[in-house]
């Protein structure tokens, strides 16, 4: 692997909410949401990295703060050597693009997908106005859209149609990154399967590093060179997609990567199953965060709380007893 | 064994009587259901698997107009009137829903909400009403059950949310459970837990499911028989092996190939060409023949019907997969 596009160093975001008058009169302190506790990741150059986790663990928060819809509380990330957080420059924001989930609320829809295409190219001055319809009718074809798609407005598209008037608006500019934060997830299977054999065509044709943030874990697998799984705002499992999906080490991995329903009626209650549900970010359990779900849990993971480091044939696991599991299977 | 339920040739549409043409959702559906049996029905969105379970309890009857026959228990209940649906609806036939959060009422605790239904269905007093809401909450998991009857819906997460659902659907002991969608809004991992629960209650009480899903792996891993549905007919239905293992229709057969399963990493990914077709203008003879690779003349001519390709698996093609060799 080359060098990183893209090094994310202990970001920390935090969310505070409003004190609520009865905090006020017993003179409580505001409650946090801590949405990220400390992310270390590197973004290679070509890669498809996965983000996975459940509802409300920070893998949404991650893909915004990198596009700067979310500000860390502290760490940092650098492009190319600086931090994107402290000087604000307009060329990052055309360098690394962000796809959405729902096409319905990420496109205007008083807007023609022409005038869409057309705005992007010209906000980031991409090419001169005469040379903008022809642009506009070569990245059509490049997401496989019909070329009298630019007078239609969004709601005369169908949900994968709308996902690739997202995609064709974050490849006009031209970026080197891009972040999909739940990009096919409200799409039929059928159209899914469309959709990401476009993204896997375009990330081969121009070299496009991907994040790709999704619950669906065989999409993930299926997309993914790397994988990293999240447990209430910090990485604890991270490494090579195959390897990670094959032998998790990290009990929270095993027990979410075996949740995703097998096609195979055969292997019925074979999956290991997690107990518990996740716990409030506002009030996050000390040591191990995972310690109150786990079966494993010794006294020292109540107490400690361990770190992200590398295990011998796998990826880098944060769990005290990651040795002991990866030898045993 | 006889069937609790059969649905006989339904078929529902929506639009004024007024208005110049008449939606198709659901057309000539049949579908029979046994005892303790947990049925799939999948498919796309728009492909009408919601509203034909919406119309078995006639949900859709304001809406629209439903033809076909819905038999319970020697009665049709699409012939009925509502007041005498309604001793049948929450007390022989429950329904649970995708989205718990609208489904329940925000302003009532859960007690209220299941101790409702008892008073309405059965002839417990107060006191074994609550006796028997705290009896449900602990069957569908609910840690301290006694303690959180008096909380409203929103101190619920949403996979207990789910649960209450559950707990109120099961409080008069249905015979049927409807279920739309009931683990789409929820994780992986509680999804999984509240798929054991409803296949546990159904073999636990011998009753009937339907559980209505986009999702074949949901299928693989909890239901007995399955019904694959596509512009609102149905197209193959088997026992979930049969089904899975061997689908005969290239509709399924695609749907299976699009999950990426078993198959090289980074690699293209089977697709089924082109998008379901709108119901306002469907393409004669077979709804699929447009993105199908195997359509014939006949295809985009005759509409095919569902018959057996053998025992107990029906597919709706004229030249279907050739089976398992």
């Amino acid at each position: 692997m080359t060098e990183p596009v893209l090094k994310i160093e202990d970001l920390h975001v935090r969310f505070p909410l409003g004190r609520s008058l009865m905090d006020r009169l017993r003179g409580r302190p505001g409650r946090i949401v801590s949405a990220l506790n400390g992310v270390t990741l590197d973004l290679f150059r070509g890669e498809t990295l996965g983000v996975v986790g459940e509802s409300g663990c920070g893998k949404s928060t991650l893909a915004r703060a990198l596009v700067r819809l979310n500000t860390p509380s502290s760490g940092s990330v650098l492009h190319e050597g600086r931090n994107i957080f402290v000087k604000p420059e307009i060329a990052y924001h055309r360098r690394v693009q962000m796809m959405f989930q729902d096409p319905h609320s990420s496109l205007n829809p008083r807007m023609t997908c022409g005038q869409i295409l057309a705005e992007a190219l010209t906000v980031h001055r991409m090419c001169s106005p005469d040379r903008v319809p022809a642009r506009i009718a070569e990245l059509l074809d490049l997401v496989r859209l019909p070329q009298d798609s630019a007078g239609k407005l969004p709601h005369q598209f169908s949900g994968g149609q709308r996902q690739r008037i997202a995609i064709a608006r974050a490849l006009s500019v031209e970026p080197e990154i891009l972040v999909a934060d739940e990009l096919v997830s409200a799409l039929d299977v059928s159209v899914q399967a469309q959709v990401v054999n476009l993204l896997l065509d375009l990330q081969e044709r121009f070299g496009l590093t991907i994040l790709f943030v999704a619950h669906d874990l065989r999409l993930v697998r299926h997309v993914s060179n790397r994988v990293a799984v999240i447990y209430l705002g910090r990485i604890v499992e991270i490494g090579d997609s195959e390897t990670v999906f094959r032998s998790p080490v990290h009990p929270y991995s095993q027990a979410l990567l075996s949740a995703a329903p097998s096609l195979d009626p055969d292997e019925r209650g074979r999956a290991k199953r997690l107990q518990g549900e996740l716990p409030s970010p506002l009030n996050i359990p000390p040591g191990c965060p995972f310690h109150l779900r786990c079966s494993l849990a010794t006294e020292r993971c109540k107490q400690e709380r361990p770190a992200l480091r590398p295990v011998a044939g796998r990826g880098q696991v944060a769990c005290h007893l990651s040795e002991e599991i990866a030898n045993a299977n | 064994m006889q069937p609790i339920l059969s649905i006989q040739d339904l078929t529902v549409t929506f639009g004024s009587k007024q208005g110049p043409r008449l939606l198709p959702a659901v057309t000539g559906v049949s579908l029979d259901l046994r005892r303790g049996e947990i049925l799939g029905l999948v498919g796309e969105s728009g492909s009408g698997k919601s509203v034909t379970l919406r119309s078995i309890p006639g949900l859709t009857r304001q809406y629209g107009t439903l033809a076909g026959k819905v038999m319970w228990e020697g009665r049709d209940l699409v012939a009925m009137s509502d007041a005498s649906l309604r001793p049948i609806l929450g007390k022989d036939i429950a329904m649970i829903f995708q989205e718990p959060m609208t489904a329940l009422n925000p302003l009532l605790t859960v007690g209220v909400q299941i101790t409702e239904s008892l008073k309405a269905h059965t002839t417990l007093d107060a006191r074994a009403r609550l006796r028997r809401a705290v009896e449900v909450l602990d069957l569908v998991g609910i840690p301290g059950a006694a303690g959180r009857l008096n909380d409203y819906p929103h101190q619920f997460s949403g996979g207990m949310r789910q649960r209450v659902m559950i707990a109120i659907a099961l409080a008069s002991t249905p015979k049927l459970l409807l279920a739309d969608e009931p683990t789409t809004a929820l994780d992986v991992t509680i999804q999984a837990q509240i798929l054991d629960l409803i296949a546990q209650l159904a073999r636990d009480f011998d009753m009937g499911v339907i559980l209505v899903t986009h999702d074949l792996g949901v299928v693989a891993q909890s239901c007995d028989r399955v019904a694959v549905m596509y512009a609102g007919r149905i197209v193959e239905e088997g026992t979930v092996r049969t089904v899975l293992g061997d689908p005969r229709h290239p509709y399924t057969n695609g749907l299976m190939w699009s999950v990426p399963q078993d198959v090289p990493p980074r690699t293209q990914l089977f697709s089924i060409p082109g998008t379901p077709p709108s119901l306002w203008n469907m393409p004669p003879g077979c709804a699929f023949a447009p993105r199908c690779a195997r359509a014939e003349a006949r295809c985009t001519a005759e509409v095919p019907s569902l018959s057996a390709l053998e025992a107990g698996h029906l597919a709706a093609c004229h030249c279907p997969l050739g089976g398992a060799q």
